[in-house]
């Protein structure tokens, strides 16, 4: 199954576009926690592409692409952006940034998906979720 | 998010049901705005309907709890569900909120 996507960059757009993608991958039967998963590391990796890649500026798009099989689920999502070096993002649950009110979602991703990557200089996260273990057998 | 204020005595709940994400974390943030008036309030965040976070809504309940801090109330959460709980944990600001199960048990903490 692919989905493949291009989304203006337009925070209120991105809950609903990820609801529908997720409801397109019900053939597979995600089970909550894999559900909940992929909407959490779908939604930071947009918000970040749209907010930090792209300024908030609506005329560029973000695309974002989702191959699945019974095997695992292969995100993608690109930005038009200057890129970031992800190796300078400072780690967000050292003491001193803890109570920041910014930087945990490259962070998050990088806790729920079993394998992540950044490619053309940081405008595109690849994030691969592995479907053995537990992640199905849901509704 | 719908987000419902009852008060239970001296206690104010806040009863959030819906996503606390980018959508809804100004409206989240809003509504504290007049608590944030009163000194030493006693306030339950009551997540029974939040199904899901983010880390926007992570940092709008962090910006919340600091800003109640400073005017010396005190806060907690109740009834937040296990994969939350789990999010909070991996950030580790879970050490930032006091979370309990239920009502009653964030009740008798005050």
């Amino acid at each position: 199954m692919t989905i493949d996507a291009r989304l203006p960059s337009d925070v209120e757009l991105v809950p609903g576009a990820i609801k529908g993608w997720l409801k397109q991958l019900g053939p597979l039967k995600l089970n909550e926690d894999a559900v909940f998963g992929l909407q959490l590391c779908l939604q930071e990796a947009l918000i970040n592409a749209i907010r930090h890649g792209h300024q908030d500026n609506k005329a560029l798009t973000v695309h974002c692409s989702i191959v699945a099989d019974p095997q695992q689920i292969m995100i993608e999502v690109a930005d038009q952006g200057k890129g970031f070096d992800v190796n300078a993002v400072p780690d967000p649950t050292a003491a001193e940034n803890i109570g920041k009110g910014h930087g945990r979602g490259i962070y998050l991703i990088r806790q729920t998906m079993d394998e992540v990557a950044f490619l053309n200089g940081g405008r595109t996260i690849r994030m691969v979720m592995k479907l053995k273990g537990g992640r199905t057998g849901g509704h | 998010m719908d987000i419902k204020l009852e008060k239970i005595n001296d206690i104010q709940l806040i009863v959030l049901d819906g996503e606390l994400n980018m959508e809804s974390t100004h409206k989240f943030k809003e509504t504290f705005k007049a608590i944030l008036k009163e000194r030493n309030a006693k306030v339950i965040i009551d997540f029974a309907k939040v199904p899901f976070i983010d880390s926007s809504g992570i940092a709008a309940l962090i910006e919340v709890c600091q800003n109640l801090g400073k005017v010396n109330a005190r806060a907690c959460l109740c009834h937040v569900n296990k994969k939350i709980v789990n999010v909070f944990e991996i950030t580790k600001v879970h050490k930032l909120f006091k979370i309990f199960e239920s009502h009653q048990e964030a009740l008798r903490s005050f």
